[in-house]
C-alpha cells in the first residue's frame, strides 16, 4: 500500500503547490512573453522599411488576456474573441462610448438613412477600402458578410432576424429591406456577429483555417501567429484605410493566462501593459504604483438575481418584494465590491439608453421585508430557498455567503450552491418545479439596446433560452415589442415605453436588480488613448493608442 | 503476533493478554513522535467540538459576514487575521476542522465497515466468491477518488455528504484487500482448522476468531488512512465539489484564499497549514501504533 501513501503525500503537495504556485508560475509565461516577439521581429530589422529610425526597436502591445479564444470565424464568434477580431474585422457603424455627442459614428459605412417606418436602411460605405486579402471592400462583400452570418445562422447570427433582403445599389451603396421594424444602425454596431469580411477569402476556406490563425477584414492589424491557449500574436495591416502614424504598435501580442494571480504578477512585472480580471482585493495596491493605471468604467454587464416566479413561495410578488428589501446593496457595493458596481435601477444598464435614474429601487430595510412576509403570510419566514451561483465566480459567491445572513434573520434558510454554468443553466431549465428559486446570472448586449435585456430574460417564452425566472406577463411582452419596433426611427419614444416596462418589471420584483458591475482595467503608465468602451467589453482598439 | 493465542481467550483478556496491552502503552509513551502527534489530534478535535466557546465569533466561523473587518492582518483581535468577508480565520478554522475532521473519519469508517466484511468473506471461502470480490475491488481501485468525486457530485449535487460518500467508495477496496490477505494465510492455521472440525459455524469463525486477528493492521491502515481522506475531502472542495460556501471548509479556504495569497497569506495559509499538521499527526500516529504493535519492533526499540 506503499504507492498510495504517495499518492497521498502527492495531493499534499499539490495542493500546497497550488497554494503557492502565485509565486511559482509567473517565472514561466515572463521570459517566453519577452523572447517571441524580440524574435519575430528579427526579419523585420532585416529588411528595411518606410521608418528606419523606429524599426530599430518594435512597438509591441502586450495584452495579458484572462480567456482564451474559442472561436476566430468572424460569423459566428459570440464570446471572448473580441479582444482579436476587433483589431481585425470592422463593422459598418460604431456605438461610441457613454457621454459621447452621438450614439453612432460611422466605420465602414460613411453615412445612412432610414424609411420613416424604419424598414428600409440604405447604407454609403466607405471608397477605396480593402480586405487584408487585396479584396476591395464595396456593397457586394457586405451584402456577402451579412447573409453569410445570417445562412450560418450561429453565435450572434439572430440580430440580423428583422432582414428580409439585402440589395446592392451600387459599388457603394447597400439597401437592407426588414420584415418588421429595427435600428438596423444598432444592430450594424454590434460587437458580435456584425463584421464584414472578405468574400473572396470566406469562401475560399473554412473555420478550421480562421482559427489556425488568419484573418481577413478590413481592420488595422492581421494576425501573425497563434499558438492556441497560450498566445496570438497580431501584426499591422501596412494598407490600412485608417492610415498610421508614429508612435502607434507595430504588433500585439496577447498572452493568455487563466489565473488572476498570474495576471497581477505580469502587469505588476511588466511583462503586458494591459490586462483585466485581476482579483478585486489585490487592485487598491496597484492603483498606488506610478507605473500603473487602473480604469474603472461603468460597464453594459449587471447581476441580477434571477427569481422563480412559478414556484411558491416565490410565485408571490409579496414575497419577492421582501427579497428585494433583504438585500444589504449598499454596504455590499462598498465593502465588498470596494466600489467595483453600482446599485442597478431596473435591468437596464446605467449609461446605455432606455435606462433611467428615476425607476424605484429597493433599499435594504429588513423590518420592510418582514412587513411584507407578514402580509405574504410567512410572518417568520420558515423556507428554504437555493441560490446556485458559478462555480469560481468570487462575486456571486459573496453575494450569496452575505446574503445568506440576512435572509436568516427572516427565518429564511438560503442554501449557497455553487455549480458550473452549464449544469446552472440546465437546472434553470428544467422547469419551475425543480428549478433553482434565484439564479445569480450575468446579462450585457450583444448590440447596444435595452431590449437585448428585457427581451431575452423576461419576455415570455414557449422553450425557455435565458427568461430563466418563468416571467410572464402579456402586457409587458406587448410594450417591448412595440418599443423595439419604434427604437429604428423614434428612439425617444421607444426610450421612454422600455423604462416603462422597466417599471412593470421593478414593482413585480421578477428579479433582484443587484448591481452594474464596473469594468476595470489595468494598464500600465506609458499607454496613451486608451478608452473604455462598454459596447465592446473588454477590447482595446489597439490602433487608437500610443506609447509615451 | 496474538495468533498463537487461544481462542477462548479472546473477549476477557488474559493477564498475558494485559501484559502485552502495558508493554504496548509504554512502548508508545516512549515514543515522543507518537505523543505529539496524538495531543495534536486531540488538540484539533477538542478544538472542533468546542469551537463555539472558543472563538469569540463563532457566528462568523459558521459565515456570518463581517464586511467592515475585512483582510485584517493577523493581530491580538484577530489571531490569524480575517478573510475576504472579514470573519476571524482561526474561527473558520476551528469549525473548518469539523467538516474536514467528520470527513476523515466518517470515511474511513464506512470504507472500514465495507472493506472488513467483504475481505474476510472473500478470504475465507476463497474461489469464486473471493474471484467475483477482489475483481470487483479492482474495478473500484481504478477510479481516481477526484475523477468519482466529480462524477459523483455531477450526478448527486455537490455537498459534503456526497463528497463523503465519493471518497469512501474509492476508499474501502483497500481494507477488503488488507483484510482478505491476512485471512488467507489465517484460515490455513490449526485453530481454524479445529474451530471447523468440532463444527463452529462459519459466520462464528469469521467473527470471533478471524476478525479479532485482524484488526490490528486494519488499525495501523485507518489510522493513516484519516489523513489522507481529510487531504482528498480537502481537494475535493477546493475544486468546489465539497463543501459549500458559506460553510467553513480548510480546502474551500485554500481555494478562494489562494487568489490573495501574495498580498494576505494569512487567509490560506492558515487553512493550508492545519490541513498539513492533521494529516501528518495521523500519519505520524499511524506509523507509531504499527511499531508500537509489533513485539518485534517495540522490543528493539
Amino acid at each position: 500500500m506503499k504507492h498510495k501513501l504517495f499518492g497521498l503525500v502527492g495531493l499534499l503537495v499539490l495542493l500546497m503547490l497550488v497554494a503557492s504556485c502565485a509565486t511559482a508560475a509567473p517565472a514561466a509565461p515572463a521570459p517566453t512573453a519577452e523572447k517571441e516577439p524580440a524574435a519575430t521581429s528579427q526579419p523585420a530589422e532585416v529588411q528595411p522599411t518606410e521608418e528606419p529610425a523606429s524599426a530599430a526597436k518594435e512597438n509591441v502591445f502586450i495584452y495579458g488576456h484572462p480567456t482564451t479564444f474559442p472561436d476566430l470565424d468572424p460569423a459566428i464568434s459570440f464570446s471572448n474573441d473580441s479582444a482579436v477580431i476587433s483589431n481585425c474585422y470592422e463593422t459598418l457603424t460604431f456605438y461610441n462610448p457613454p457621454n459621447s455627442a452621438e450614439i453612432l459614428s460611422p466605420v465602414l459605412a460613411t453615412s445612412w438613412e432610414a424609411n420613416d417606418d424604419a424598414t428600409e436602411w440604405t447604407f454609403h460605405l466607405r471608397e477605396g477600402v480593402k480586405f487584408q486579402d487585396g479584396t476591395p471592400f464595396n456593397a457586394q462583400a457586405v451584402k456577402y458578410s451579412i447573409e453569410k452570418t445570417m445562412e450560418l445562422g450561429m453565435g450572434a447570427a439572430y440580430i440580423w432576424d428583422p432582414v428580409e433582403t439585402i440589395e446592392v445599389v451600387d459599388d457603394n451603396t447597400v439597401k437592407f429591406t426588414l420584415s418588421y421594424a429595427a435600428p438596423l444602425d444598432l444592430i450594424a454596431s454590434s460587437g458580435y456577429g456584425a463584421w464584414i469580411y472578405s468574400p473572396t477569402a470566406y469562401e475560399a476556406h473554412d473555420t478550421e483555417w480562421l482559427n489556425e490563425g488568419h484573418c481577413v477584414g478590413t481592420g488595422p492589424y492581421s494576425i501573425e501567429s497563434r499558438a492556441r491557449g497560450s498566445r496570438l500574436v497580431m501584426t499591422r495591416n501596412d494598407d490600412y484605410w485608417g492610415g498610421w502614424h508614429e508612435g502607434q504598435f507595430d504588433k500585439i501580442v496577447f498572452e493568455i493566462s487563466e489565473d488572476p494571480v498570474v495576471l497581477q504578477q505580469m502587469i505588476e512585472g511588466g511583462t503586458v501593459d494591459f490586462t483585466y480580471n485581476i482579483p478585486p482585493d489585490n487592485l487598491a495596491s496597484l492603483s498606488t504604483r506610478d507605473d500603473l493605471v487602473v480604469y474603472s468604467n461603468p460597464s453594459f454587464q449587471n447581476l441580477l438575481g434571477l427569481l422563480n416566479t412559478q414556484k411558491a413561495p416565490l410565485d408571490n410578488k409579496l414575497v419577492r418584494q421582501a427579497l428585494s428589501y433583504s438585500f444589504p446593496y449598499a454596504q455590499f457595493i462598498e465593502g465588498v465590491m470596494n466600489g467595483r458596481a453600482i446599485q442597478a435601477h431596473g435591468p437596464v444598464p446605467a449609461g446605455m439608453w432606455g435606462h433611467s435614474d428615476d425607476l424605484f429601487q429597493y433599499h435594504y430595510d429588513l423590518d420592510k421585508a418582514k412587513e411584507l412576509l407578514t402580509e405574504a403570510g410567512y410572518p417568520d419566514g420558515g423556507f428554504d430557498l437555493l441560490y446556485t451561483f458559478a462555480t469560481g465566480d468570487m462575486d456571486e459567491q459573496q453575494v450569496g455567503e452575505v446574503w445568506k445572513a440576512d435572509l436568516a434573520k427572516l427565518g429564511i434558510d438560503l442554501e449557497v450552491r455553487g455549480m458550473t454554468w452549464e449544469s446552472q443553466w440546465n437546472l434553470a431549465k428544467s422547469g419551475p418545479e425543480n428549478a433553482q428559486d434565484i439564479f445569480a446570472f450575468y446579462w450585457w448586449p450583444d448590440y447596444v439596446s435595452p431590449y437585448s435585456f428585457l427581451y431575452n430574460m423576461f419576455h415570455s417564452e414557449d422553450e425557455i433560452m435565458f427568461n430563466l425566472g418563468y416571467y410572464r406577463n402579456p402586457e409587458y411582452d406587448n410594450l417591448i415589442d412595440e418599443a423595439n419596433a419604434l427604437s429604428g426611427t423614434d428612439r425617444a419614444k421607444a426610450s421612454e415605453m422600455f423604462i416603462q416596462a422597466q417599471k412593470t418589471l421593478v414593482d413585480d420584483a421578477a428579479a433582484i436588480f443587484f448591481y452594474d458591475v464596473a469594468n476595470t482595467h489595468i494598464a500600465r503608465a506609458d499607454i496613451q488613448g486608451y478608452a473604455d468602451n462598454p459596447a465592446y467589453p473588454h477590447v482595446v482598439f489597439v490602433h487608437q493608442l500610443t506609447r509615451k | 503476533m496474538t495468533i498463537a493465542v487461544r481462542p477462548d481467550e479472546i473477549g476477557e483478556p488474559s493477564p498475558a493478554r494485559l501484559k502485552e496491552y502495558h508493554l504496548m502503552l509504554r512502548a508508545f509513551r516512549r515514543d515522543p513522535l507518537a505523543v505529539v502527534s496524538l495531543v495534536m489530534i486531540i488538540v484539533f478535535i477538542l478544538g472542533a467540538i468546542f469551537a463555539p466557546v472558543l472563538t469569540p465569533y463563532p457566528e462568523q466561523g459558521r459565515g456570518e459576514p463581517n464586511i467592515l473587518e475585512k483582510f485584517q492582518p493577523p493581530s491580538r483581535v484577530h489571531l490569524l487575521g480575517t478573510d475576504y468577508l472579514g470573519r476571524d480565520v482561526l474561527a473558520r478554522i476551528l469549525f473548518g476542522a469539523r467538516s474536514s475532521l467528520s470527513i476523515g473519519f466518517l470515511v474511513v469508517f464506512i470504507a472500514v465497515a465495507i472493506g472488513i466484511p467483504l475481505g474476510a468473506i472473500a478470504g475465507y471461502y476463497g474461489g469464486l466468491i473471493d474471484d467475483i470480490i477482489m475483481r470487483t475491488t479492482d474495478m473500484f481501485l481504478a477510479f481516481p477518488p477526484l475523477l468519482l468525486a466529480i462524477a459523483i457530485a455531477a450526478a448527486l449535487g455537490a455537498n459534503f455528504t456526497n463528497a463523503m460518500i465519493a471518497i469512501a467508495f474509492t476508499w474501502w477496496p483497500w481494507y477488503a484487500r488488507l483484510v482478505r490477505a491476512q485471512t488467507l494465510s489465517l484460515r490455513k492455521l490449526y485453530f481454524i482448522e479445529a474451530a471447523r472440525s468440532i463444527g463452529v459455524s462459519d459466520f462464528t469463525i469469521i467473527i470471533r476468531h478471524i476478525l479479532p486477528n485482524v484488526l490490528t493492521p486494519v488499525l495501523v491502515q485507518a489510522t493513516m488512512d484519516i489523513g489522507g481522506a481529510i487531504l482528498t475531502g480537502a481537494a475535493i472542495s477546493f475544486i468546489g465539489l465539497g463543501v459549500q460556501p458559506p460553510a467553513p471548509d480548510w480546502g474551500k479556504m485554500i481555494s478562494t484564499g489562494r487568489i490573495y495569497f501574495i498580498e494576505r497569506p494569512w487567509f490560506a495559509g492558515s487553512a493550508g497549514a492545519a490541513i498539513f499538521l492533521v494529516t501528518l499527526a495521523f500519519n505520524l500516529l499511524g506509523d507509531a501504533i504499527r511499531d508500537v504493535v509489533d513485539p518485534r519492533t517495540r522490543r528493539a526499540a
